[in-house]
């Protein structure tokens, strides 16, 4: 049985969070690589150019976070609402159960809980569909952060005495997009597995 | 999930549900009530909510869902109150009379159609089918915003955690020896109860009204004489002093 919803979202709330912690790091590392470049001159021109990249992507990376997190919370609590509603409906099925004198007196109760079920878990349904999108676009960029690594360490094998620091810094813009990739994939594994049972279940 | 008939007449009735024997163990036994007038009707401190299924359940017995208009909640407790989210589903037309106290607290406990109704600290009366119900302060009895239940024509007071022992589910209904009684509610009521003034206050108020019934939250019933014979135990028994 795969965790319900409210933990799922909460988890990968927290996931997004140090990733967009990390992003800030990243935007931190491009501002230092941009003073580097200015003080190399003109042999760094083509990192110059790189780290103004690296800085919009950190910034989109933050924005993106922030909005799946923002996203998944309001999940989080909508499938506490879904769970409250089951929950109510588990009960008033087995009171029915019970056959008091007016036990029938709940069946409109019972209805109405099955319709909100079945309505907050359709959109739950659609909202950790778009989860799993918003994360896919959030992973393109981790794709293109490990492209500018790459390109960076080529730019500082040209910057002469400054090739060291800025080399430091391609590794360090790497091992980011790395880690930020790790906390995309776990989110991702958490969503893909509860959206999967989810359906199953219905 | 026992439930007694305490006072029946025409359409007026009041209910007492507990002795939950299958209850879960460690949770509190607790006693709920339920007063019916004409086509309305209220739930006194209706319970935890690990006691929602069989409550609903009993009180179905009696009364249909659609006529359970009114909830009161005498303080905070999660032995009184927690349920209300479940109570939330079932009686979405119902309202909570509870101390306005408490309002932003028992919130917490899930309400979203059940309409909120503040009792001020002087306490108030309300009309449930053809009876007046007055809502007694017991302010400090425990809680710092507590009312009682006073139905003047049933001669019945539901006085929440005043009056109230601990005993196993299979105890009597009725205390029928005060001085037996007495040292299973003295602990309670010295630990529980924080001030001496308040109880004195609201002792002198409970002997300007007849009781007939005293129907505390937890344990035993009090009949006369045992109703007088508690108020001058509990106006002798020093209270909050588990600090000594
Ligand atoms: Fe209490
Ligand atoms: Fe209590």
């Amino acid at each position: 049985m795969s965790a319900p919803v409210f933990i799922t979202a909460a988890s990968i709330s927290a996931e997004l969070h140090q990733a967009m912690m990390e992003a800030r790091g990243l935007a931190l590392t491009a501002k230092n690589a941009r003073a580097l470049a200015v003080r190399a001159g003109s042999r760094t021109v083509g990192f110059r150019a790189i780290t103004d990249f690296i800085e919009e992507l950190a910034s989109a990376i933050i924005q993106q976070s922030q909005a799946i997190n923002n996203d998944a919370e309001h999940l989080s609590n909508q499938a506490v609402s879904a769970w409250r509603s089951d929950m109510a409906n588990e009960r008033f099925h087995w009171v029915r159960a019970q056959n008091s004198t007016h036990a029938d007196s709940i069946s409109g109760r019972i209805l109405a809980c099955e319709q909100r079920s079945g309505s907050l878990n359709q959109e739950l349904q659609h909202g950790l569909r778009r989860l799993i999108d918003q994360l896919e676009e959030s992973r393109k960029h981790i794709r293109t952060a490990n492209l500018i690594a790459t390109s960076s360490h080529v730019e500082a094998s040209s910057a002469g005495d400054f090739r060291g620091q800025l080399e430091v810094i391609a590794d360090n813009i790497r091992e980011t997009a790395e880690r930020i990739g790790g906390h995309l994939n776990r989110a991702n594994a958490l969503l893909s597995q509860n959206h999967r049972e989810r359906k199953a279940a219905c | 999930m026992l439930a007694t008939v305490l006072y029946e007449q025409d359409d007026h009735r009041w209910i007492m549900f507990g002795r939950d024997a299958n209850k879960p163990d460690g949770i509190i036994d607790t006693n709920q009530y339920l007063i019916q007038s004409g086509n309305q009707a209220i739930l006194l401190d209706p319970g935890g909510i690990e006691l929602f299924a069989p409550m609903l359940s009993a009180v179905l017995k009696y009364v249909p869902a659609e006529q359970i208009t009114h909830l009161f909640a005498s303080h905070q407790d999660p032995d009184i109150i927690s349920s209300l989210g479940l109570w939330d589903q079932a009686l979405p037309k119902a309202e909570l009379y509870s101390p306005w106290l408490w309002e932003s607290f028992i919130r917490h406990f899930g309400m979203e159609s059940i309409r909120f109704r503040a009792i001020p600290d002087e306490g108030m009366t309300i009309q449930v089918g053809h009876t007046q119900l007055q809502f007694i302060p017991a302010h400090y009895l425990h809680s710092s915003g507590n009312f009682h239940v006073w139905d003047a024509k049933a001669g019945i007071l539901m006085s929440g955690d005043v009056g109230a022992a601990m005993e196993p589910t299979d105890a009597p209904l009725w205390v029928d020896n005060m001085e037996r009684h007495a040292p299973k509610m003295k602990k309670f009521h010295q630990r529980w109860m924080p001030s001496n003034d308040a109880k004195l206050d609201w002792i002198r108020r409970v002997r300007q009204l007849n009781v007939k019934v005293m129907a505390p939250q937890h344990g035993r019933l009090f009949k006369q004489p045992q109703v007088g014979e508690f108020l001058d135990w509990f106006e002798t028994l020093p209270v909050g002093i588990a600090i000594k």
